[in-house]
């Protein structure tokens, strides 16, 4: 069933991929040509990861393809067949599908980060919002946020203004987007009157102010999991990435970006694969 | 083309050959094609006057058209078609032209039934009834055949003794011009070749 | 659950789909005849307007929509003053729809005003009718079936219309028409529901094509 909605963009991925690997055979000399690996990641990972990528690509050699999109969209190409290597999904509930549909390696998940949820307002809209209360403001307008059926920052949101009771007082004012980053975006615009977006998307916008920031303690607990994915066209370089993404150096740009990481910090790579422990 | 005539007639015909530039006067009268320079006045009433930027649109020129293809609205039936140009007119106008064209039995007929000699009677009709200051005819008899022309041409006398509107009717055929006209314009290649009435102008007889 | 959301959705679709082609009317067979009758300065220009949305992706026309009506945008800076909504309103639907198929409105309709020989409108001026009167007396009657056809192409790319509805409608539970709602359902996983919709949608099509081939056939 996901096969006939997904089918084009599965073909277009895996046309890449086979490209790739045509380019693979037909190269006479094979040192000449990179390894590569496929990543999909949650669209608020898009500028950390571009960096995390540019530092692995230059230190071992493997280019990195990014694939940045809402973690549902990216959950569903998955399952749908698109030849994914590893993915980074912005919620539990996420991967959980992936994990339930049987496309994660075996001991190949860990929870990699975490991140805070903040409100931000057009930045000609400055002190119109200061305290959540202020969203059910009748002089605040609409309020963005990711379709919160579906897309993480969205459960989120909607969860934290569940767990205050605003959330049926909100949700006519509600604009539904297909990922945080349409969010930020529809918030930059001055379409909508204030967004939920998190706090790494907002330190990268220009035309917003923060207005609040949801607390770590009483807030949602927002977990960015992350995967390699069973029978991997390229699983040899997924789990090198995979082992680079807990280590040091991406951790120091995860943590300048304004995540959270939670993988705890090690000086040696004692990877998941390589210990025999569960 | 170049025509420059001042004419005092009831009824004067363009004669000459195809290509004389007959219709092409006609349109200009109209109001249809526009002259590069000159003046046209029916009496005193201006229609255009180059000099001092006269134009008149088409539908205030009061000049009644019965071009060469008939042109019936095909969308309308007989009546709705004579009835057009009426406005809010007296019946007794128009029962009087029904009664001179004899098309008083056609009025709920569709134009695409009707034959050749009613289509014709029925767009005289239908110019007659706006109440024209001049008629314009193009070649009324050319797609008719000769035993049909006979019929015809005594309504068009008809309509100019009894009714008496003015007309410029335009013909390539002699014996049509003789009976209907007073004056004659003979036209070849845009010019005025000759012009006065009938017995003089034209050649033969 | 499902069924009142269907209902729901398809009768929003179709209810902005009419009220879309009625404000597409208007401007639409005015252009047309104009493309059709006149010529003039910047003819041209105005022909490539009206097929610009035709050729650009729909969600480009979405975007400059967007740009144009969003508060910061000249003619939405205006409306906020009026305290006029537009954006992500079922106002912003009707726009999108009007937007997308005004093109295939006017490329019908003009073809149908060609078809009319203009001896028919000279000679209705020789009869005394203003141009208004013949506009509505002639041209418009006897361009009759290419108009229809084109407020036919015209309801039913309003039906279907999603790329510039997403961009300045949103997704809202107030705004979703029937292609908006099978995309949403899809994203979100809710696979029976998007067939549902599907379903709604292809029956709609289908009508709507046979009828206008039975139009088309009556010719």
């Amino acid at each position: 069933m996901f096969s006939a909605r997904y089918g084009l963009l599965a073909a277009g991925l895996g046309a890449l991929a086979m490209w790739g690997g045509a380019c693979q055979n037909t190269e006479p000399r094979l040192d000449t040509k990179p390894a590569t690996v496929l990543v999909s990641a949650a669209i608020s990972l898009a500028d950390v990861f571009g960096a995390v990528a540019d530092v692995y690509e230059r230190e071992s050699g493997t280019r990195v393809l990014l694939n940045l999109a809402g973690s549902n969209l990216l959950v569903n190409q998955l399952i749908a067949g698109a030849p994914i290597d590893v993915i980074i999904s912005a919620d539990v509930r996420q991967m959980d599908r992936v994990e339930a549909a049987g496309r994660i390696r075996g001991g190949g998940r860990m929870n990699l980060l975490s991140n805070q949820l903040v409100v931000v307002v057009p930045v000609d809209r400055v002190g119109t919002v200061t305290t959540v209360d202020d969203l059910a403001s009748p002089e605040v307008g609409r309020i963005a946020l990711g379709d919160p059926d579906a897309v993480p920052a969205g459960v989120y949101a909607r969860d934290y203004l569940e767990s205050i009771g605003l959330w049926s007082v909100l949700r006519d004012k509600v604009v539904p987007t297909r990922n945080v980053r349409a969010a930020l975006a529809a918030v930059e615009a001055g379409t909508v009157a204030a967004g939920f977006v998190y706090r790494t998307d907002a330190a990268m916008a220009t035309n917003v102010v923060r207005a609040f920031e949801v607390p770590i303690d009483t807030g949602p607990f927002i977990v960015y999991p992350a995967a390699v994915v069973s029978a991997a066209p390229n699983a040899t370089e997924a789990i090198r990435l995979f082992e680079f993404l807990r280590g040091s150096e991406a951790r120091r740009l995860f943590e300048e970006a304004g995540f959270i990481a939670l993988q705890p910090a090690v000086s040696e790579t004692s990877g998941l694969f390589t210990t025999s422990s569960k | 083309m170049e025509l420059h005539q001042r004419i005092e007639a009831r009824t004067v015909a363009l004669y000459g050959p195809s290509g004389a530039g007959k219709t092409t006067t006609l349109d200009a009268i109209a109001g249809l094609r526009r002259p590069a320079s000159g003046e046209i006045r029916i009496g005193t009433h201006v229609l255009f006057a180059s000099d001092v930027g006269v134009d008149l649109p088409v539908h205030t020129r009061r000049v009644g058209y019965v071009p060469q293809d008939v042109a019936l609205f095909p969308h309308l039936n007989v009546r709705r078609n004579i009835m057009y140009g009426t406005g809010r007119r007296d019946e007794t106008s128009s029962t009087t032209v029904l009664e001179l064209l004899e098309i008083g039995g056609l009025l709920s007929r569709r134009i695409n039934g009707l034959s050749g000699g009613e289509r014709q009677r029925v767009a005289l009709a239908r110019a007659l009834l706006s109440d024209p200051e001049l008629l314009l005819l193009d070649e009324p008899m050319a797609a008719l055949d000769l035993g049909l022309r006979d019929r015809i041409l005594p309504y068009l006398e008809r309509v100019r003794d009894e009714i008496g509107t003015r007309m410029i009717y335009v013909s390539h055929i002699k014996g049509e011009v003789r009976r209907i006209a007073d004056w004659v314009v003979v036209l070849d290649g845009g010019r005025v070749v000759r012009s006065g009435p009938p017995n003089n102008v034209l050649p033969g007889t | 659950m499902m069924e009142s959301e269907l209902v729901r959705v398809t009768a929003f679709t179709l209810m902005m789909a009419a009220i879309a082609t009625l404000v597409m009317l208007p401007p639409g067979v005015a252009l047309a005849w104009l493309l059709a009758r006149r010529r003039f300065l910047g003819r041209d220009i105005l022909e490539t307007l009206v097929s610009l949305p035709l050729v650009i992706p729909p969600v480009a026309t979405g975007l400059i929509l967007l740009k144009v009506l969003g508060r910061r945008g000249p003619l939405g800076s205006l409306l906020e003053h009026t305290g006029v909504d537009i954006v992500f309103t079922w106002k912003a639907v009707v726009l999108a729809m009007a937007v997308m198929g005004l093109p295939l409105l006017v490329r019908s309709a003009r073809a149908g005003f060609e078809r009319v020989d203009p001896r028919y409108e000279q000679i209705a001026a020789t009869l005394g009718a203003g141009p208004w009167r013949v506009f509505l007396t002639i041209s418009l009657p006897l361009a009759g079936r290419g108009l229809l056809a084109g407020v036919l192409l015209g309801f039913s790319r309003a039906l279907g219309e999603f790329g510039a509805t997403i961009m300045i409608a949103g997704a809202l539970p107030g705004t979703r028409t029937l292609s908006v709602a099978i995309y949403r359902n899809a994203e979100i996983g809710q696979d029976a529901a998007a067939m549902t919709l599907l379903a709604a949608a292809v029956t709609i099509g289908f009508a709507a094509v046979s009828l206008s081939n039975r139009l088309g056939a009556s010719t």
